[in-house]
């Protein structure tokens, strides 16, 4: 059994126009869970992730940190074990270098200087930009951006790291390299939960889908589950993995014989019809 | 009265002058574009991009800020032309020589203040009379127009002591990022607010151009400076929708910096370069160099 490594009860959060953006959220996280948030513009993704960071603060309910509910006090602590690598990564650096705009959170951790430049080194050589250490951030492209964004969280060692999304704005080769990212990530036992537009991908990575309409939680289970459940895809807009389409359909139309072994990746999918 | 006029023709030319050397230099930053960093604002941010290109970027920045500083303030407290001269070889050796940047770049980057000391300077060279006086003068149909040597002398003088100063500080920015300047003062002890303002500053030019050329190029796109009125419509929108922008941003970067444990105090990570014993014992000698020569010149 995983243990439970953050519960949010019965959230709700109202902007300051009045328009209610969290309509009563409850979920638990576990340990290690690869988690995709799907959602249409607009259904309070964004507004979770904030509220969950402590960011922003809710109108009512409870953030419990393994064990520990969160209030004013103890707020840094949620901050320090859960990072967010923002959609514009533009909005987050915030240094002149590279080099200390990786060092922004663990200073503010007010780790002693060996151990910042140590992990800097560290976040630095796992996304790869090491070559760009002493470079401003105005001098980067929008993928190697992206990849300081991702640093500054890694740099920070959190448990539990948040990407909104992140495939938004990169091209391939970049979503590519952010998806190994990822992977490495998984299999070094981080929590992720990320938000998404792209349901290939949420199928493909994720172990545990939530679905965000209007506010509300209304869909929680595995990428299969949720996919092949039409209401719920078309309550909150979203439309079919390709390769799970293409299966059933093959199913269908009695090409293939229906073993449930869905195909993930088109690797997957090439095995299936080679039995 | 007639002077006035005059001197605001000279401001016209000084300024239309400028916008010719601009573009210039507009053009010569595109061309640097295609083999090295990444650039495209105008001349303005060059001069930031050569500070990164430079090969006396590593040297240790209080040291570098420190040097050129004492080396203005020396030229204008011994105000020696002499004195200036040495400083404007030293300061181009420097830049051009150990910096590696090239002379047409350099020049074109010194060019930049010299139409504003020129036209600065040539009004102190002359005076205007009824009656023909001075060493020269020549008649301008409602007056004379005159000046003397030692009025050339002085200004001479001061057009070099003015270029001295200016390549002292030249040779800072030229080599040392805005980032590490920043850290200097912060070591002199500048109040943090300062620190902090200028750091975020640097930082958010950079994107409210970003941002601004996005802008401006969506909206030539839809015809929005088709002729002289539109333009100034669409300049106006664009001006009070970056404000907007900016409260947005602004917002934006608070929660990603309270997301990272932000607590009320910008802290960035610094670390000093290694001074070497040679560069502190040369700058030593290039400040005794420059009081001797003042000394045996008084």
């Amino acid at each position: 059994m995983k243990k439970l490594i953050l519960k949010v009860e019965d959230l709700y959060y109202i902007y300051g126009n009045g328009k209610s953006a969290l309509d009563g959220v409850s979920v638990d996280i576990y340990e290690g869970e690869k988690i995709a948030v799907l959602g249409s513009n607009g259904s309070g993704k964004s507004t979770f992730f904030l509220n969950v960071d402590g960011v922003l603060t809710q109108e009512q309910g409870k953030i419990i940190y393994r064990d520990t509910v969160i209030n004013k006090k103890n707020l840094n602590e949620l901050r320090k074990n859960i990072g967010i690598v923002f959609q514009d990564a533009d909005n987050q650096i915030i240094a002149s270098t590279v080099r200390a705009e990786v060092a922004f959170g663990p200073m503010n951790l007010k780790l002693p200087k060996e151990e910042v430049l140590k992990r800097v080194d560290e976040a630095l050589a796992y996304m790869n930009i090491s070559e760009f250490k002493d470079r401003p951030p105005h001098y980067l492209s929008g993928g190697e951006k992206k990849r300081v964004s991702i640093a500054d969280i890694i740099a920070m060692k959190s448990e539990i790291i948040i990407f909104d999304e992140p495939t938004a704005a990169l091209d391939p080769l970049n979503a590519h390299m952010l998806e190994e990212v990822l992977v490495k990530l998984g299999s070094e036992g981080k929590t992720m939960l990320i938000s998404t537009h792209d349901v290939d991908f949420a199928y493909r990575w994720a172990e545990r889908v939530l679905v965000f309409c209007e506010g509300k939680i209304i869909a929680d289970g595995t990428p299969l589950e949720i996919f092949q459940n039409k209401e719920i895809l078309r309550q909150a807009n979203l439309k079919q993995p390709t390769m799970l389409e293409v299966y059933e359909l093959l199913v269908e139309k009695h090409l293939l014989e229906d073993t449930k072994a869905y195909p993930k990746s088109t690797q997957e999918f090439k095995e299936i019809l080679e039995k | 009265m007639e002077k006035i006029i005059i001197l605001c023709a000279m401001f016209l030319m000084a300024v239309f002058f400028f916008k010719w050397k601009h573009k210039d230099g507009n053009n010569h930053g595109d061309g640097i574009h295609h083999h090295k960093i990444g650039h495209k604002h105008g001349e303005g941010f060059s001069i930031d991009f050569y500070a990164y290109a430079s090969k006396i970027r590593h040297w240790n920045a209080t040291f570098k800020v420190s040097l050129s500083v004492l080396t203005l303030i020396l030229c204008i407290l011994l105000d020696n032309p002499y004195v200036s001269v040495a400083v404007i070889i030293a300061m181009a050796y420097l830049t051009v020589v150990k910096g590696e940047i090239s002379v047409t770049e350099y020049l074109s980057i010194l060019a930049i203040p010299i139409a504003f000391i020129l036209l600065g300077t040539f009004t102190i060279a002359i005076d205007f009379s009824k009656q023909p006086m001075g060493q020269y003068n020549l008649y301008l149909g409602f007056g004379y127009v005159f000046t003397s040597q030692a009025k050339l002398k002085t200004v001479v003088f001061l057009i070099v002591k003015v270029f001295a100063a200016i390549s002292a500080l030249q040779m800072m920015t030229l080599s040392t990022p805005s980032s590490e300047i920043i850290y200097v003062l912060k070591k002199a002890h500048v109040p943090k607010l300062i620190i902090e303002l200028m750091s975020l500053i640097y930082r958010y030019i950079f994107i409210l151009m970003d941002v601004y050329t996005k802008m401006k190029n969506s909206a030539q796109s839809r015809q929005g400076y088709c002729d002289f009125k539109t333009s100034y419509y669409t300049f106006g929108s664009i001006a009070s929708n970056m404000l907007v922008i900016s409260l947005k941003k602004a917002n934006a970067y608070y929660d990603a910096m309270e997301a990272r444990c932000y607590d009320g105090d910008l802290t960035f990570l610094e670390e000093d370069k290694n001074v070497e014993i040679i560069q502190i014992a040369m700058a030593v000698a290039f400040i005794i160099f420059l009081i001797l020569i003042w000394i045996f010149t008084r």
